[in-house]
């Protein structure tokens, strides 16, 4: 319905509201980007501004099927409350066209410069209760809003610290036990619940960087991750044994010519510290700590790979040499996937070997013709 | 070329840093060319090399640490794995068996394992090799004590 226009909050990464926002998620809707101080006669930036300096009459050609055409456009409030019908219910159209009209003009004096722009929440068909509430005295919302559920958690408080302290309208967030920050909505266990499980991601992977910060590569004998080089501060995890390398050092080392009879098995694949045999390298931005955090780090890697079309496999017209083992997608041009035939063979010695592609050029090549 | 310069340099500090570590081992980088070192090694004890002081020249290739550096014995030794005119080494890590890991003071270490530990079935000094192969200890002790007192050892008086 009104979940319209782009939540700008969601656009810059996080929306404390989640699923109750009133805004749209949805990167597919415009976002709305109407200068409201340019509605009202004055915008201090002029035509530096970097919202669009439109006239109301024009919004709705900009947006002719948004709900506020339902209702007719007289005045600035009967715009505000008409579209608090679609996103709250009737129950705050008479707050809105009673309150927020007359009381525009005035911003708290702790809304800096760069608050300064927030009222363009006020625009005609989305008005964002939160700075409803702030422009309003206090109070005002708390009554008229009876599930709450509904009502939105102070996002100052959210992000460290709320200049209104106890006067503020708001409800103020629970304290998340991770991230120290009163942003746990106390009515909305959801959302709770999945502000929880991120911030503990979050946690987890900032700790991963903080160790892997110390952790030094044997060959260039560097941290590494303070190379450089932006591209080179990874480490390459070999599949078999737990020693860190840097990317760049350990595929440089595999890749390197076998000189002077080095043997491809015994002494470039295998790990240059314990010489155990690993057949692939995994880059990976931190290191682990334990075997399952290598196993997330190397199924996620593979699981990436999938997605990437084999070059070698060439949509079929190609010829992967890594055949089956391949973890690249080996998919054809129509989106078909390459079947997988393995064909079994008695060797000699009675074992099951599994054969390769046959084909005649292989005998022909072994013949010897007189 | 960046890359063996950066980890050379390292391995300069490593060694300026732990000097004392390992007092049989003293590296030693060249002044003017860091690809150039010299380290002075002390005899492992219980061997006939014992109390003598060997030095050996390194030269480090570009590529280092993908290819081993090049070492050769400047003093003259008797050991089966050593060239005895050349003072070059036999010794599978510095040929097939390099692992860029390995640094120049780890080579150093298994260059005194290695006299400690003659491997006479790959020799380089023949004569060496042929008296511990036909069981002749005592022979190739007194050869090697013979020529560490000679090359390896301050001359007296």
């Amino acid at each position: 319905m009104s979940k319209r226009v782009l939540c700008k909050f969601f656009a810059h990464g996080a929306c404390l509201k989640g699923e109750h926002c009133e805004f749209s998620h949805d990167w597919k809707d415009p976002p709305n980007n109407i200068c409201t101080f340019y509605q009202k006669g004055v915008c201090a930036y002029g035509s530096r501004c970097r919202y669009d300096h439109v006239k109301a009459s024009c919004e709705q050609s900009y947006h002719p099927s948004s709900s506020a055409s339902l209702h007719p456009l007289n005045s600035d409030s009967s715009i505000l409350g008409s579209t608090r019908v679609t996103s709250n219910g009737a129950a705050t159209i008479t707050e809105l066209s009673s309150h927020s009209g007359p009381s525009l003009p005035i911003i708290p004096a702790w809304n800096g410069e760069s608050e300064f722009h927030v009222p363009d929440c006020f625009n005609a068909w989305n008005p964002e209760p939160v700075y409803q509430g702030f422009l309003q005295d206090s109070g005002v919302s708390e009554s008229r809003i009876t599930d709450a559920s509904e009502r939105p958690i102070c996002s100052f408080a959210a992000a460290g610290n709320c200049p209104r302290k106890e006067k503020c309208p708001f409800i103020h967030g629970d304290l998340c036990p991770t991230c120290g920050k009163q942003c746990l909505h106390p009515f909305r266990p959801e959302e709770r619940e999945e502000h929880m499980i991120n911030c503990q991601k979050k946690q987890k992977h900032l700790e991963a960087l903080k160790r892997s910060q110390e952790i030094e590569c044997s060959v260039c004998l560097e941290r590494v991750l303070s190379k450089p080089s932006v591209a080179e501060r990874k480490f390459g995890l070999l599949s078999e044994c737990d020693h860190p390398f840097c990317i760049s050092c350990i595929r440089n080392w595999r890749s390197s010519n076998p000189s002077s009879g080095m043997d491809l098995n015994t002494t470039l694949r295998a790990c240059p510290i314990c010489r155990k045999l690993s057949y692939f390298v995994i880059p990976s931005v931190i290191w682990y700590s334990t075997t399952e955090e290598k196993n997330e780090i190397i199924d996620s890697y593979k699981e990436k790979l999938k997605s990437i079309d084999c070059k070698h496999f060439d949509f079929g017209s190609g010829n992967c040499p890594f055949g089956t083992s391949c973890f690249y997608k080996h998919a054809y041009r129509d989106g078909r996937l390459e079947e997988v035939v393995l064909r079994h063979l008695g060797a000699a010695d009675g074992n099951t070997v599994i054969a390769k592609d046959v084909r005649l050029s292989d005998f022909l090549s072994n013949m010897h013709l007189r | 070329m960046q890359a063996s310069r950066a980890r050379l340099f390292k391995e300069y500090k490593e060694v300026q840093r732990e000097k004392t570590a390992d007092p049989d081992i003293q590296l030693v980088c060249d002044d003017s060319n860091i690809f150039k070192w010299t380290a002075l090694i002390k005899g492992p004890s219980e061997t006939p090399y014992e109390g003598g002081v060997f030095q050996l020249a390194f030269a480090v290739p570009e590529q280092y640490p993908l290819q081993p550096p090049q070492v050769r014995f400047l003093t003259k030794i008797f050991h089966p794995n050593v060239h005895f005119k050349t003072g070059e080494i036999c010794l599978d890590i510095l040929k097939n068996a390099w692992s860029p890991a390995w640094t120049l003071q780890s080579v150093c270490r298994a260059i005194i394992a290695l006299m400690a530990h003659p491997e006479p079935d790959s020799p380089l000094n023949c004569d060496s090799g042929n008296l511990l192969r036909s069981g002749d200890v005592r022979g190739f002790q007194s050869m090697a004590k013979m020529y560490t007192r000679l090359a390896a050892m301050p001359k007296k008086g």
